[in-house]
């Protein structure tokens, strides 16, 4: 077919050249390389008035419909000249420019316009009807629309109905997300100013509590500074003074209750009473040596009290 | 060891990190050191999981600083772990939408007090209100001292409210005790019109009293002073500077020392006891009193009378003594008294 014969004469064509500088792929130059059945250097880029009446004639073909016959003449115009710029120009990047301004009121994109312009001759030997259908329905349809491109318009409202919805979602997340920290939160109070009276209160009524533990710690312990507890005589006396001051205490405290066991009630369980191990004279001694019989350890009673609580 | 296994659902997932050698007795007074858990049983957001963590801090040393809890743990887990361990109390956290609630239960089969937590600020809050925030190094090595006000001894529900807490903290010993160790204080305040208990925690510091503030500056924090514009050095020691506002308040605070205290304070001169809040502060409700571990019959309920309060008595009466008799003495001895006025008291 065509096709073939094109390939053909594409490869006969690369056989004396591997590649056409200033000539890119998809172009009408090279494909017109292809398509020449006598490939002349000097010629290559000049358009003989034959093949450019014939172009003309696919291009009308192509462009056969009915509401397009203005489009036609308008176009036929720009085709000329883009045509003749396209190939009296070895390099393409500046007409494309050109090309875009003439056709300002037609199509938006003039590099498209050129390579589609190009590509309906092509297409024009092909006979591809579709796609001349289909473009024409999106020529038709981007007039004036300048924004997003012609291909994108149906799409450009489901990304906006999309957004919207995004939207719509984040605002209910974050609304609920609000509210579960303010649950969260419930009850947490960030203290404003260090000190106010009620906490000046509160401090004060802890240091009462303080002072008098310190006090009571002071008082027994400085107590029995001086006495040395395994002596037997002085132990009797740190006992007694330890207990007359710990009550006293006591006494005072009353209503400001501390960590001491409270010696109020005797406590029901026995090895918590103060004289546990003295009461009864058998539990004594339970760690003195047992060498001697318990005439003894009766003997060695009354005066050892190293064992109190 | 890896082809076998553990059955991970047959094992017990609560990690406490045990503490090595601790006491399970203490030496001074021959008790039980009691020992806590401060957990939850759901998850807890945000404020309310460092609340947990402050509470934790608070109950140091004597707590399971690390504890990790899973969801499929239940309250019996706990328990079975709690047997061998000592420990002896539970302070559960529990966040409704509605309300903040903190358990206090002894364990194993003790009572259970439900407060409802009003308000409360988190340890960070408070050290971002201070000017100073202080935190000394061993501040929560040693267990802290416990301050109870505006309780009274009349109403039952809160003399058992009293009772444990101060079970909680262990005990001292005042002839053996060091003031270094007492380095921190609790502090639970009733009001009665409110009802409302305040809770705060503090650290302690001793001051030295009657040294000028620029020669206390000196030896506490080892700055060298600036003498550029003095002429003698006693200029610097006698000059008279103004005292604090707080000066005042020292009076009323001064303790001596019967022992030597750090650098600064010595024994037997006057210094003076100041107090700055660390740790969490609550302001909470007693609202229920349980007989169980979060079971059984509700001894006391702030917003409704339980019927059948008679029969719930009676069962209690033929229940054995639990350790804490105490606790028992005064439950039943309040349960009389609330029931009928004038008979006497039951003592074991």
């Amino acid at each position: 077919m065509s096709t073939g014969e094109e390939g053909h004469m594409a490869m006969a064509d690369r056989g004396s050249r591997k590649r056409r500088v200033g000539v890119k792929k998809g172009t009408k130059a090279a494909r017109n390389k292809k398509q020449k059945s006598k490939p002349s250097t000097s010629d290559r880029f000049k358009v003989t008035m034959k093949n450019q009446k014939l172009f003309q004639k696919r291009a009308r073909d192509y462009n056969s419909d009915d509401d397009e016959e203005e489009d036609d003449e308008s176009k036929k115009q720009p085709e000329v000249t883009i045509r003749e710029k396209i190939f009296s120009d070895a390099n393409m990047g500046p007409n494309y420019e050109e090309i875009e301004e003439e056709d300002n009121d037609e199509n938006s994109d003039g590099e498209d316009h050129g390579e589609i312009e190009s590509g309906i001759t092509k297409f024009a030997t092909d006979g591809c009807n579709a796609f001349k259908i289909a473009f024409k329905a999106i020529m038709k349809k981007t007039k004036g629309d300048d924004t997003l491109g012609p291909v994108l318009s149906a799409h450009k409202h489901l990304i906006g109905e999309k957004l919207a919805e995004d939207e719509a979602e984040k605002k209910a997340k974050g609304q609920a997300r609000k509210a579960k920290h303010l649950i969260a939160e419930k009850g947490h109070v960030k203290p404003g100013s260090y000190l106010d009276s009620h906490e000046k209160i509160l401090i004060g009524v802890a240091t009462k509590g303080v002072v008098k533990l310190f006090n009571a710690v002071n008082k027994a312990q400085h107590a029995q500074k001086g006495l040395n507890p395994s002596r037997s005589k002085d132990a009797k006396v740190l006992k007694k003074r330890r207990k007359e001051a710990f009550l006293s205490e006591l006494g005072k405290t009353k209503t400001d209750t501390k960590a001491h066991k409270s010696e109020d009630e005797a406590p029901v369980w026995a090895p918590l009473r103060d004289n546990y191990m003295l009461a009864n004279p058998k539990l004594k001694d339970w760690d003195k040596k047992q060498e001697t019989s318990e005439g003894d350890d009766f003997a060695g009673l009354s005066g050892d009290e190293s064992y109190e609580d | 060891m890896g082809r076998f296994k553990n059955n991970k659902k047959s094992r017990v997932i609560v990690k406490p990190i045990p503490k090595k050698n601790q006491e399970d007795v203490s030496h001074v007074t021959g008790d039980k050191i009691p020992k806590s858990f401060v957990f939850s049983r759901m998850k807890l957001p945000g404020p309310v999981k460092q609340l947990q963590m402050d509470l934790r801090k608070l109950m140091l040393p004597y707590t399971a600083l690390s504890l990790k809890e899973k969801k499929r743990n239940t309250l019996r887990d706990f328990l079975n772990v709690s047997g061998p361990m000592g420990v002896t109390h539970f302070l559960m956290l529990s966040k409704t939408a509605s309300s903040l609630s903190l358990r206090v239960a002894r364990t194993p089969q003790g009572p259970t007090l439900t407060f409802k937590i009003h308000q409360y600020s988190l340890a960070s809050d408070i050290a971002q209100s201070q000017l100073r925030p202080r935190c000394p190094q061993d501040l929560f090595k040693s267990p802290p001292l416990i301050v109870l006000s505006g309780f009274g001894s009349q109403e039952l529900h809160l003399k058992l409210a009293t009772i444990m807490f101060q079970n909680i903290f262990p005990a001292i010993d005042i002839n053996t005790v060091k003031l270094s160790t007492c380095q921190r204080l609790v502090l639970l305040n009733y009001n009665k019109d409110t009802k409302l208990i305040d809770f705060r925690h503090y650290s302690i510091r001793l001051q030295p009293v009657g040294v000028s503030r620029r020669i206390r500056k000196f030896v506490q924090n080892h700055q060298v002073p600036d003498l550029r514009n003095l002429q003698d050095v006693s200029d610097f020691v006698t000059k008279a500077g103004y005292g604090s506002e707080s000066e005042g308040d020292e009076e009323a605070a001064t303790v001596t020392l019967s022992s030597d205290l750090g650098r600064v304070n010595k024994g037997s001169t006057k210094s003076a006891v100041k107090l700055q809040e660390i740790g969490p502060r609550m302001t909470m409700q007693l609202v229920k009193v349980e007989e169980g571990l979060c079971t059984g019959g509700i001894i006391f309920s702030e917003y409704e009378n339980v019927d059948g309060k008679k029969e719930k008595l009676k069962k209690k009466q033929d229940e054995e003594g639990d350790e804490e008799e105490e606790e028992e003495d005064s439950e039943e001895e309040g349960e009389e008294g609330s029931e009928e006025d004038g008979e006497d008291m039951d003592e074991d």
